[in-house]
């Protein structure tokens, strides 16, 4: 049987914290705060379907033999300048080669950035873009958009007040309407309120087991002789 | 193709609660199976008598194909990764012997690899003389009030036997009563 590779992650707000300029010969996994192997949560299976999402690239070079990917060509081949949705796992590893360079897309675009702007509490990330900010931190080497890191941050943050209060007091049975519009990472951190609370109830009304002594009720003299 | 099949197989597994498992999707897994060999016979046709050091379409051609397969196999490890820890969870939180709707959710090779891993765990603790799949709760009391769900039976607990019927109460200890109450046999009774 595999062993387990070690892999120690940062908390995910320091893993925003600490995004890097983007630096095309920087290794995109490095510097993330993801672990030291080279494969950070190969079985990982939520960063495997965040890997699956869809960019759109244009390709710098034509590819024999791999004319499923584009469902416009009648030869099966990829025409140099064909652009494309490819899954993010292939854009990845091709635009690392300069094969491919992929356009920012629209979840960091410009329509975007004016929704957080308006209200970032509101901007429904459950349903549209799930993996927001993985995604975000894994494209940001790739395109030279500086502006994704702040962007990120500047999101989170925002989003992370209202969601802390809503948390500590949604109640256990109901779904609150704004979890569905929490993104993935966002989510784990709201379960992680909501059980502390419960368990934090607990401790609250827990049988302390105590025994009562007789002494209590008698009036206390507090005579020195 | 290109890893889209193995996807779903893995959103699959995702969409299932913590500690449970869908049924082994054997049918998917061929497929992604049968995939890969699909990307390696285009792998072969486009590398055969190509210099590997000219960047040509047919040398990003065939980059593709080998990352789709290495994607496949990420894909399919993941998924039998995953499988594998949530059996190992069940002889800690499910015991010795798996419900039938268990049972039909694992493949072969699962439920063998279920047996060899009670197994391991079995000689473990028989070198400790310990067991260490009771009390995973720390307990109150050592002894527990049950009430038994379904016939059981004559069953000798310790240096007694004690008839378990139906919709009997006993007051067992709680090592005992543990295994029945995970099986869902027995019932704690809380007045």
């Amino acid at each position: 049987k595999k062993k387990k590779k070690r892999r120690e992650q940062k908390s995910f707000p320091s893993q925003i914290a600490s995004l890097p300029s983007p630096n095309p010969r920087h290794h995109p996994t490095v510097g993330l705060g993801a672990s030291t192997c080279a494969m950070p949560g190969y079985y990982d299976i939520s960063d495997i379907l965040m890997e699956d999402e869809a960019v759109s690239v244009a390709f710098h070079v034509g590819a024999n033999g791999v004319g499923l990917l584009d469902p416009g060509t009648e030869t099966n081949s990829v025409e140099k300048g064909a652009k494309i949705d490819l899954p993010f796992w292939l854009a990845h590893e091709l635009c690392r080669r300069r094969a491919v360079s992929i356009t920012i897309p629209s979840c960091f675009g410009q329509k975007m950035k004016k929704d957080v702007q308006a209200d970032a509490a509101c901007v429904d990330l459950g349903t549209r873009y799930p993996y927001f900010y993985e995604f975000g931190c894994k494209l940001f080497p790739l395109v030279g958009d500086k502006s994704i890191g702040p962007f990120l941050r500047h999101t989170f943050a925002n989003r992370y007040k209202e969601m802390l209060s809503k948390s500590h007091t949604a109640s256990l049975n109901a779904i609150p309407k704004f979890v569905l519009r929490l993104s993935k990472e966002e989510h784990q951190l709201f379960e992680a309120a909501r059980s502390s609370m419960v368990e934090f109830k607990k401790w609250r009304v827990r049988d302390l087991g105590l025994m009562k002594t007789t002494i209590v009720g008698h009036k206390r003299k507090t005579d020195l002789h | 193709m290109y890893a889209r099949r193995a996807a779903q197989l893995l959103q699959e597994l995702s969409s299932c609660e913590e500690g449970q498992l869908p049924p082994y999707n054997g049918d998917k897994f061929d497929q992604v199976i049968r995939e890969c060999e699909e990307h390696s016979r285009q792998f072969q046709s486009l590398i055969r008598d190509k210099d590997i050091e000219t960047k040509n379409e047919d040398h990003y051609g065939s980059f593709i194909h080998h990352l789709s397969i290495i994607r496949n196999k990420r894909c399919l490890m993941a998924y039998m990764y995953k499988r594998a820890e949530v059996i190992q969870s069940y002889r800690w939180n499910v015991g010795r012997v798996l419900p039938r709707e268990i049972q039909d959710k694992l493949n072969f090779s699962e439920q063998e690899y279920f047996k060899d891993y009670c197994g391991v765990i079995d000689s473990y603790m028989k070198d400790l003389d310990l067991d260490l799949t009771v009390d995973m709760v720390p307990p109150k009391d050592p002894y527990i009030r049950v009430r038994v769900l379904s016939e059981i039976g004559e069953v000798s607990l310790g240096d007694h036997a004690v008839s378990l019927t139906k919709d009997s109460f006993h007051f067992l200890r709680r090592t005992d009563a543990e295994p029945f109450i995970s099986q869902g046999l027995m019932e704690e009774f809380v007045e």
